[in-house]
């Protein structure tokens, strides 16, 4: 039977029933929307994340050392990297530069009169500052008393630092350093990837002369500076080949193996692997979420399923009818399943752009830029065409084997 | 009357199919029974030929099994035993998925209550056999207007059935029975719920069609309305008891 034929017939008994109808809709429209507004949703908050990471971070390496069985890479972090291992680092065949960081501890910032607290300062390397994050001034040279500080930290102050300023820092011991700010950043080549929403506000220091943690060196023999966490910037294109190299190195001849706890892990984590582990939190929780949204169209496939089912014993008769002109089975069934499957597509279509509409008020809320899931949506449909023809089985199934002298006897 | 000299009833004898060229129906020691319960036996070893082109009208009581007859040679049902031909095919041996081919393009059905779909206009009811006889929308449209004008409704095409008189239903509905230009129509009480006029148009619009070459299996338990038939089979509890000419149509 063609097609145009069973969609016209179908067509005229939807609009016979509109309010019936319609609900059947509702129940599918509030489902497929569920689903693509969690989708939506969960898919921007991935590419924001996501999309903050990779542009600054694709080819660097970082190196901790992170208590077995726990990947969590901020624990606390003992300076194991000596001066001996970034050497060795650097010898490395792919890697383009290597940049220490260590902690350097202060009891106050001040600048003019306003004295902040417990600020956390980073000792690392001038190579640490491209052109690409300062925002503006230059950066700090080895050996210089100057120090450069993120956006953040420079609005920390209520008259907004500025390059060519003065900061004093009181160190632990209580004495007193004075130090020209040279630059502001926006961020640092080589950092942790963070999004732009968790970053905190930092001081920059060069490692000479301001970090001082040292310890002894197995295979040099001597003191030597050590850093809890050295990030590399490796040639992109060698991404994997460099990360196995640098990871062999650690776990093998490493001054860090040595001067680590048996049970420390010493890993070389790319900014992919972050990637990849964010999004795939992300994506766990979108999927969880979404799931749970599919069980609001599991309710409006069961509504289909009732009006179809309700449909059928109406139009026994003219099921008799059809059958007594020369319908065979599968007329019938194709009759009832279109009619199943257009209420299911119509409500996957009014459900796209609501749950559209939905997700991107999410996004709003949240902050956070809108991204589509094209996938999803595509999903969604095909799963509203197919809910409906799902539920529309049965009951087409049940009028196809209506006896037609029954049928037509019916009323 | 010739009552009790069945003149067709008993005809046992095997014929092969391809024999009957001229027998449009062929009915062979029907029997039909319904299990509810107790066993109702509502056809009991019927045998009935039907010519092409004759127009034959089964006259018997309530719940003699006229229906059921007709309904056995329409593909509607079939029988417990015995056999059913139909224009050369064994409706009683075939498929459920050949049997609607059958009631699709060999027998056209009018019923007593018209059984025309409600939310389909007339040109649509009368183009629905040809829909799953898999015609073209234009060339089902242009036969459906066709026949409708030609029983006298080719002003009421986008009518829909409850927009139309019952005469005109019923019209609508032998149409519908002739658009895929089957060997057989088969009527049952056609003239059952119309007035007496109306009623006599549509007999008057068998006859036309009659003349023009169609068979007629038509059942009534009308007197003056089975005379407009060449014969008439007398069915008594489920068995045929008499078949009687009506020549020159005024006995
Ligand atoms: N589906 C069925 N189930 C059970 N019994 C049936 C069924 N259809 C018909 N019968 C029985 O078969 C017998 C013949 O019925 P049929 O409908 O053929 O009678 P009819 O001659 O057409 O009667 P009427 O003139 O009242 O229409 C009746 O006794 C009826 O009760
Ligand atoms: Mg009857």
């Amino acid at each position: 039977m063609d097609t145009g034929e069973s969609v016209r017939i179908t067509l005229r008994s939807i609009r016979a029933h509109k309010l019936r109808s319609a609900l059947t809709v509702v129940g599918v429209v509030i489902g497929i929307a569920s689903v693509i507004t969690f989708a939506t949703f969960g898919a921007s908050v991935e590419a924001e994340i996501v999309g903050d990471i990779e542009t600054s971070n694709a080819g660097n390496i970082y190196v901790f050392g992170t208590p077995s069985g726990d990947d969590d890479f901020d624990r606390t972090l003992q300076p194991v990297f000596t001066e001996h291992d970034i050497q060795e680092l650097e010898g490395i065949a792919g890697v383009q530069a290597v940049l220490p960081r260590g902690i350097v501890q202060t009891q106050s910032v001040q600048h003019g009169n306003q004295t902040l607290a417990r600020q956390q300062v980073t000792a690392t390397r001038p190579a640490s500052f491209t052109p690409g994050v300062l925002v503006e001034g230059r950066s700090f040279e080895t050996d210089e008393e100057a120090v450069v500080v993120n956006e953040r930290m420079a609005g920390s102050f209520s008259e907004n630092l500025t390059a060519g300023e003065r900061l004093t820092m009181t160190m632990p011991d209580g004495s007193e350093r004075n130090v020209t700010v040279v630059g502001v950043v926006n961020g640092t080549r080589g950092e942790v990837p963070v999004s732009e929403f968790a970053r905190q506000p930092r001081v920059y220091v060069p490692i000479d002369p301001f970090y001082e943690s040292v310890v002894e060196s197995p295979s040099a023999g001597v003191r030597q500076r050590a850093y809890p966490q050295v990030t590399l910037v490796v040639d992109p294109r060698e991404i994997p080949e460099t990360q196995s190299a640098i990871q062999t190195y650690l776990t093998g001849a490493s001054d860090a193996r040595s001067l680590s706890a048996d049970d420390t892990e010493l890993v070389a984590r790319s900014g992919n692997d972050f990637v990849e582990e964010i999004s795939d939190v992300i994506e766990r929780i979108t999927r969880f979420v979404t799931g749970i949204a599919v069980i609001a169209l599991v309710v409006g496939a069961i509504g289909i399923a009732n009006v179809m089912l309700v449909s059928v014993t109406e139009r026994t008769r003219e099921i008799g009818i059809m059958k007594a002109v020369g319908a065979r089975n599968r007329d019938v069934m194709q009759v009832f399943l279109v009619e199943a499957a257009l209420l299911g597509t119509i409500g996957s279509l009014l459900g796209v752009p609501l749950g559209l509409l939905v997700g991107y008020g999410a996004t709003r809320y949240a902050e956070v830029t809108f991204s589509l899931a094209p996938l999803w949506m595509a999903l969604a449909v095909g799963v509203g065409v197919l809910v409906g023809v799902v539920a529309g089985l049965y009951p087409a199934w049940r009028a196809a084997r209506v006896d037609p002298i029954d049928a037509l006897r019916h009323e | 009357m010739t009552e009790g000299e069945p003149l067709i009833a008993v005809q046992s004898v095997r014929v092969a199919v391809s024999e009957s060229a001229n027998t449009t129906v062929r009915v062979d020691g029907v029997s039909k029974q319904y299990d509810l319960g107790g066993t109702v036996t509502a056809l009991d070893d019927v045998s009935l030929d039907l010519s092409a082109g004759s127009y034959t009208a089964v006259m018997g009581p309530s719940g003699s099994g006229k229906s059921t007859l007709l309904n056995l040679i329409g593909g509607l049902d079939t029988p417990s035993s015995g056999q059913v031909v139909v224009n050369g095919q064994d409706v009683s041996a075939a498929s459920e998925a050949e049997r609607a081919d059958i009631r699709g393009t060999e027998v056209g059905f009018v019923f007593q209550t018209f059984n025309l779909m409600p939310r389909l206009s007339a040109v649509e009811n009368v183009a629905l056999p040809l829909v799953f006889d898999d015609w073209d929308r234009a060339r089902r449209r242009e036969r459906a207007r066709s026949l409708l004008s030609e029983v006298g409704l080719g002003d009421r095409t986008d009518h829909v059935p409850s927009e139309l008189s019952g005469g005109q239903r019923q019209r609508v509905a032998i149409a519908r029975a002739l658009s895929t230009d089957p060997a057989l129509i088969l009527a049952d009480e056609p003239t059952g719920n119309v007035d007496t006029e109306t009623g006599a148009q549509i007999l008057d619009l068998f006859d036309d069609l009659h003349a023009a070459g169609n068979t007629f299996l038509l059942v009534t338990h009308e007197r003056h309305v089975a005379e407009r038939a060449e014969r008439i089979v007398h069915v008594e509890d489920g068995h045929i008891q008499s078949v009687e000419d009506v020549s020159g149509g005024e006995h």
